[in-house]
């Protein structure tokens, strides 16, 4: 066995006979998936809000109603499912969805003609904000349905005066469409007025089209998975003072083979539990999120290789610090601003543009984009490629540094 | 085997390590012999490549330790001062690594991780972890960790520090076992006793400087079979310094101030009741005597005006 492959087996051994804090970097990923799946339900299908209508009228403006919530910016977070009363009642109990519409038959005739009608929302009690949108947004709507009505009066006298035609189950396709197209001309007018705090919520999430693919699960786990990793890549640093407080790094100096493969084998070892953990947290993200497995096993690789990288990179601020305290806070200081400009609290695409500007350059920033493309099957070779040049760069030029530096007198206190 | 030329090494401008030359063959034991903050363990990280050195040179096997470094430490075998082993392995572990590190593997690293801890006697514990292990138990398997390959120069660092007196005279033996199979040996160490007993050549160190190097004999000379006296009491330093020589033939002082006095002097048992009225008709005040017979404590006390273990 050469002697990286046995400095790595000896980390490893010296870790497998340190269960608790293994058990711990490997919890950090489950841990804190499970608690954002429990904030935020198990859909799986992204912080949208998920409504069922109940709509036992059937008719146009009911419809018309409906469908105003899955237009827009409203329809990016909100998924309608239609459902007939009771069950949608029992979903709602079992705490299924976020709310739940109930359009009463007569409403559209009702609102057609001016008069009262009440439709009913029922909401989720365990959720907070997202049935809080859809009580609001529906509040904006029957007002503007109300102002609608009175600058659509043509149209709409249209629809009630003329009636159904005799014979006829529904309008003919004429009126429908001039009244459709007067209708949502008005709609396209008024609009920016209409939904003020719709459009106020998206402010702080640009790039919708993007976003509105993309599940929750997509948008939190890589961040998720690299705030793991630099936590464990940063525990795992720690190593260089236990080897120096034991003397056993001074050895490594004296010794022929020395310091290259030493240093090589603790990044080995450090791969191979990030690896382990890399399949654990993408285990977590399938049955907790139902994460789409496409690129898992390329997923492995590169949380283990960024993982590695990150490794490299606090093993050299370790070593740059001048005591094992002074590591510890050095390294906390490095972690939470990468962490927090690379995506890993944050996702990039909510935060403002500047900022995921800079945070996308980061290397653990650069990586977790790499592994968001990955996971939602976008990555393609030539992106892959530079960002494992990047990734590459960074760890090599972190290695012979801290090689550099290994020599240069930190085993001895100089 | 080992050269060492002028050897200086600072440490932020203290210096540690002050033109420092010696060398050593084949089959000897060299030894370093001096006080703690000698330079001992300086000397020995300078050549084992874990210090580098502020100036001179230094060659083992012919090897510049700077420029050639890697045939150099190929060469070396290290047992450092300080214990330096994975607490959480087992002995076996540990050996096998550090074999690893100088290129053993497969038979003959299996053979010689037995052969060395069967040296250390630690055979019958080589699967424990090393935390269980006594003070001196950790001390006999740092120096297993440190000749498991062989070494053709070792370099030994106050190895018996801290160790039971039975463990002591097995780890001298293995010294002398390793240097009687023709390894070369630089021992450090502050006990008078083991230089004595087991070192072929020495150099006497202090406050980074060579004060005195040869053979046992060589040395000894030097000490001209004079008695060391030290006194202690009160003392006019510059009365004693100018009158004792002339009312005690035969007597010379080696230091003196306010509270101390050290003299040497042949057959000094018998000279000492006209040493002390000599010394009483200066106007002394004498509280303690010692006398030392001629030694390496002697000779370290008349170069440098201290006892080795101050
Ligand atoms: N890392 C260091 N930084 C600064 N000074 C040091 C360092 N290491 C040693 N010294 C100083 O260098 C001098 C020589 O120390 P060294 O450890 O070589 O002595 P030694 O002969 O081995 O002593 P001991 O018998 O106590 O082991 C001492 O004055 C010590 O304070
Ligand atoms: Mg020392």
């Amino acid at each position: 066995m050469p002697f990286l492959l046995a400095s790595a087996v000896k980390d490893l051994r010296r870790r497998a006979r340190d269960p608790l804090s293994l058990l711990l970097w490997v919890a950090i990923p489950l841990v804190t998936g499970l608690l954002l799946d429990l904030a935020f339900g198990s859909e799986g299908s992204g912080p949208s809000a998920h409504l069922l209508v109940a709509d036992r009228d059937d008719s146009l403006v009911s419809g018309l109603l409906v469908g105003a919530f899955s237009q827009g910016e409203l329809g990016e977070l909100t998924r309608v499912e239609e459902v007939d009363a009771p069950a949608g009642r029992r979903r709602i109990e079992a705490g299924d969805a976020s709310a739940l519409l109930v359009i009463p038959p007569g409403f559209g005739a009702d609102a057609l003609a001016g008069r009262t009608s009440t439709l009913t929302l029922i909401r989720n009690p365990a959720q907070q904000i997202l049935p809080d949108i859809l009580e609001e947004s529906l509040g904006l709507m029957l007002e503007a349905a109300f102002y609608l009505r009175q600058l659509a009066r043509a149209p709409i006298a249209l629809f009630s005066t003329a009636g159904l035609p005799s014979g006829a189950a529904t309008y003919p396709d004429s009126t429908v469409a001039s009244g459709a197209v007067t209708i949502n001309e008005l709609v396209a007018r008024v609009q920016p007025y209409l939904f003020p705090p719709v459009i106020g919520l998206e402010t702080a999430e640009p790039e919708p089209d993007a976003r509105a693919e993309r599940g929750f699960a997509e948008l939190f786990f890589p961040g998720m998975v690299f705030l793991a990793l630099l936590f464990m890549a940063r525990g795992m640093s720690e190593d260089v003072w236990r080897e120096r407080a034991q003397g056993t790094l001074r050895r490594a100096v004296v010794s022929p083979r020395g310091l290259g493969e030493f240093l090589g084998g603790k990044l080995l070892a450090g791969a191979v539990l990030l690896a382990v953990v890399g399949v654990a947290a993408l285990l977590a993200g399938r049955f907790l999120f139902g994460l789409d497995l496409r690129g898992v096993a390329l997923a492995v690789l590169w949380i283990t290789f960024a993982g590695t990288a990150m490794l490299a990179l606090f093993v050299l601020v370790q070593l740059h610090a001048t005591s094992e305290r002074a590591g510890d806070v050095l390294t906390t200081a490095v972690l939470f601003p990468l962490a927090m400009a690379g995506g890993s609290f944050f996702p990039f695409d909510v935060m403002p543009g500047w900022m995921a500007a800079i945070g996308r350059r980061t290397p653990n920033g650069w990586a977790l984009d790499e592994l968001s493309r990955i996971l939602s099957g976008q990555s393609d070779l030539a992106g892959l490629a530079a960002a494992f040049a990047g990734v590459l760069a960074v760890a090599v030029a972190a290695f012979l540094l801290a090689l550099r530096r290994l020599r240069s007198g930190f085993a001895t206190g100089g | 085997m080992i050269q060492v030329e002028s050897l200086r090494k600072e440490y932020d401008g203290v210096v540690a390590v002050d033109d420092v030359s010696f060398t050593a063959g084949a089959g000897e034991v060299f030894g370093l012999l001096g006080p703690n903050g000698a330079g001992k363990s300086t000397t020995i990280g300078c050549i084992s490549g874990l210090l580098s050195p502020t100036a001179g040179r230094i060659r083992v096997l012919g090897h510049d330790v700077m420029r050639d470094s890697r045939s150099a430490k190929s060469a070396l075998g290290v047992v450092p001062q300080e214990i330096a082993v994975y607490e959480d392995a087992s002995a076996e572990e540990n050996v096998t690594y550090w074999g690893r590190a100088y290129g053993l593997r497969g038979g003959r690293l299996r053979a010689r991780t037995s052969a060395a801890l069967e040296l250390a006697g630690l055979g019958d514990r080589a699967r424990e972890p090393v935390k269980r292990f006594s003070g001196g138990m950790k001390r006999r398997l740092n120096f297993a960790c440190g000749i498991v390959h062989e070494p053709r120069v070792l370099l030994l660092d106050e190895p018996t520090v801290g160790v039971d007196p039975q463990s002591r005279v097995r780890l001298l033996d293995l010294v002398r076992e390793q240097a009687g199979a023709g390894t070369c040996v630089l021992y450090t160490t502050h006990y008078m006793e083991e230089a004595e007993s087991l070192c072929d050549r020495l150099a006497i160190v202090d406050r980074g400087r060579v004060i005195a190097s040869g053979t046992l004999e060589e040395l000894r000379t030097l000490t001209a079979e004079r008695d060391l006296v030290r006194l202690t009491g009160r003392f006019d330093p510059a009365a004693v310094s100018a009158g004792l020589a002339a009312a005690v033939p035969g007597v010379e002082v080696v230091s003196t101030d306010a509270a101390h006095l050290t003299v040497s002097v042949e057959e000094g048992s018998r000279r000492l009741p006209a040493l002390f009225s000599a010394l009483a008709s200066l106007g002394a005040e004498i509280r303690e005597t010692t006398l030392t017979r001629p030694s390496l404590e002697s000779l370290f006390i008349k170069l440098t005006g201290k006892q080795l273990r101050e």
